[in-house]
């Protein structure tokens, strides 16, 4: 990398990366919430909408793990799913 | 509009009969329908009821799919809603995708989340929806095979939170849809921050999924709020109890914005020996409390007949009392 572009970028660093912190972690708390609702009947809480969250599930199972983390649970909250 | 055959734009007719347990529901479904199939109508006749009648009624096994119990100048189609089968149906097919998804690991796992939707409470419920609302909305479309659809509905707490759902989950899904545009707003925001890829392929499935749900839910709120297409017909018998329920479901209907087209008085006793004369004499008392509760909302009397209210004959002779 030139001496140019190590600086270019260093600064566009500088400028977005705040920025980008924020604005991932805006989208972390949406799609946790979402989570939630796909969740709410494996969590515990009766969930009406059971039949029709279940269709979401698939999307959002894969990520179920970094989830749990996030939320401040060390191993996985559900004994059926074993992620960790 | 119902009992016309198709409306003025050549829309089928949605006929919904509900009322209170044991007052005659299903009777009047199955007659509507023989009369109706008899003036050259093609005719769905569905159960929503847990205790299905139906096939009771028309001396005929029935099930999910529909299946021809008349063959007249039109003919009935019948069908007994079941919803263990919807509910499979549906888990199966959420598996497969899982399945496809996950590594074979996290199979097993996602099985047992999936039996834990099976037994959620409402889940019950929402299956019975979703095959009405499929079998509804598809029958009710102009260019379906048939002319009027009329269901026989469960008695009224179990209607009413039918009827209530598709409003509801309507909701429900505009909420994850919102939810879900905000996250893909920060999401092409973080993009175009420098951020690499991430969840494209996530979001679009879960969007797809949303938006196919949506628009079936309103598919069927707007079919029921339609006073062109849908209304209900209200069952009753002339005594306190049903009576009360009924003035109920008419006003809750009314709130969830879904037209009452008529009341059915059902086995009015004929003023005939000193048992029975006594019996109308109270019967019209309780009428009289429904006329005033519920105005403008027509009112048909359906005198009790002899004998029992199974086969074509016996149905064809109880549709002679319904009127127009």
């Amino acid at each position: 990398m030139g001496r140019w572009a190590a600086v270019r970028s260093g600064l566009e660093e500088f400028y977005a990366g705040p920025y980008r912190t924020t604005m991932r972690r805006a989208r972390r708390d949406e799609d946790d919430l979402f989570m939630l609702v796909v969740l709410t009947e494996a969590l515990g809480v009766p969930d009406p909408a059971a039949y029709w969250s279940a269709e979401l599930l698939p999307a959002t199972y894969e990520e179920f793990h970094a989830w749990h983390r996030r939320v401040g649970m060390e191993r996985s909250p559900l004994d059926h799913v074993g992620c960790c | 509009m119902l009992l016309s055959g198709r409306g003025d734009r050549g829309d089928p007719q949605l006929l919904l009969v509900s009322g209170k347990g044991g007052v005659g529901k299903t009777s009047v479904s199955c007659a509507v329908a023989l009369k109706q199939a008899r003036a050259g109508r093609r005719v769905l006749l569905v159960s929503t009821d847990p205790a299905h009648n139906l096939g009771h009624a028309w001396g005929a096994p029935l099930g999910d799919e529909p299946r021809r119990v008349l063959h007249d100048a039109g003919h009935v189609d019948a069908v007994e809603i079941d919803p263990a089968l919807t509910v499979q149906r549906h888990l199966r097919a959420v598996g497969e995708t899982l399945r496809r998804m996950l590594p074979e690991r996290m199979h097993a796992p996602a099985q047992q989340h999936l039996d834990l939707a099976r037994e959620a409470p409402g889940t019950h419920e929402s299956a019975v929806l979703e095959r009405l609302a499929e079998l509804v909305v598809g029958a009710c479309h102009p260019s379906s095979a048939y002319d009027v659809v009329v269901v026989d509905t469960a008695p009224t707490g179990h209607t009413l939170r039918l009827m209530a759902l598709p409003e509801r989950l309507t909701s429900w899904t505009e909420a994850l849809l919102a939810n879900r545009d905000r996250s893909e707003r920060f999401g092409a925001a973080l993009r175009g921050l420098g951020a690499g890829e991430e969840h494209v392929d996530r979001d679009a499935e879960l969007r797809r999924v949303l938006l196919r749900r949506r628009d079936r839910f309103a598919a069927l709120h707007e079919l029921l709020v339609d006073p062109a297409r849908a209304g209900f017909w209200l069952v009753t018998t002339a005594e306190r109890l049903p009576v009360a329920e009924t003035q109920a479901l008419h006003t809750q209907l009314r709130a969830l914005g879904i037209p009452v087209r008529r009341l059915l008085v059902n086995r009015r006793s004929p003023a005939d020996g000193a048992v029975l004369t006594a019996r109308r004499a109270v019967e019209e008392q309780h009428l009289a409390v429904l006329r005033e509760a519920v105005p403008g909302v027509p009112l048909t009397e359906v005198p009790l007949l002899p004998g029992d209210l199974t086969g074509e004959t016996a149905l064809a002779a109880l549709a002679e009392h319904l009127g127009g």
